[in-house]
């Protein structure tokens, strides 16, 4: 029982991840698809390559950053509005490697204490 | 400047370094903290910039004034507070309508101001108090492995 609702549950978060690549593909407007980008001018002469008109996502963000978050440093709007989930990821990721670290140098402290009082 | 009781000077040099540095350091990575989303920084480097001022401690005075001065079990309390602050910020968008982690409350000032980019700010800010704290805990505890031996060492002189 508990094998067929563990397998009924990962089928329906596949069937929603399927649907929600399937809306987005049909109703959501391509950002960027490579097209302004001339590649052969690029690798010929990078030096006098027009980089002053981004863009795909760079271009939205450059734009419209000030109005969407106020913020002045667009890496800051990035990392905490954009990226926001990631960044809670980075810090539950530091929160995990200290309490690892606490629990595995805690251990080994112990011991060599033992081995110092066997001594 | 008058030490508390219990706590050896190490070298004057290293001393006088630490002493000079540490305010330096400690005021600069709290502005990368206040400013990071006005100027270049932001809140994982800042906190980081602070939590050195544990390093600089143990240089000037040793292992025991480090864990005379700071108190590792407050520090791991207050890691978990600021990654809680950070989450309740980011469920702010969510209770006004809006993407979870949303920038919002962004039309209190001008652009350039401390606050003025709402969410983003105070979010900056409870990351770095969580790595201050955390980054702070972790070096503590590497000097811990370390402050071992110079605590044994001082009950033989005794």
């Amino acid at each position: 029982m508990k094998r067929f609702i563990a397998l009924f549950s990962v089928l329906v978060l596949l069937a929603a991840g399927v649907t929600a690549m399937r809306y987005d593909y049909e109703n959501v407007a391509i950002t960027y698809d490579g097209s302004d980008t001339k590649v052969e001018n690029l690798y010929n002469d990078p030096y006098k390559y027009n980089t002053s008109d981004p863009d795909g996502v760079a271009d939205i963000i450059v734009k419209t950053n000030l109005e969407k978050t106020m913020a002045a440093n667009n890496v800051a709007a990035i990392v905490f509005d954009y990226r926001g989930f990631d960044t809670i990821g980075e810090s539950f990721i530091l929160l995990a490697a200290i309490a690892g670290s606490f629990a595995i140098l805690r251990t080994a402290k112990r011991k060599e204490d033992d081995h110092k009082d066997e001594a | 400047m008058k030490l508390k009781e219990g706590i050896k000077e190490t070298n004057v040099v290293v001393k006088s370094g630490a002493d000079m540095v540490l305010p330096f350091a400690v005021v600069f990575g709290l502005y990368v903290i206040l400013f990071g989303t006005v100027s270049p920084g932001g809140g994982f480097q800042g906190g980081v910039m602070v939590a050195s001022a544990c390093i600089l401690i143990y240089l000037g005075y040793g292992y025991k004034a480090t864990t005379t001065v700071i108190n590792r079990e407050v520090l791991e309390v207050n890691e978990a507070l600021g990654a809680i602050i950070y989450v309740l910020l980011a469920t702010c968008g969510l209770f006004l309508g809006v993407r979870f982690c949303q920038n919002v409350f962004y039309d209190i000032g001008n652009v350039g101001d401390l606050i003025s980019a709402g969410t983003v700010t105070f979010m900056s800010f409870a990351v770095g108090y969580k790595v201050l704290t955390g980054v702070g805990f972790l070096l503590l505890l590497m000097l811990y492995l370390l402050g071992d031996g110079d605590e044994e060492e001082e009950v033989d002189e005794e």
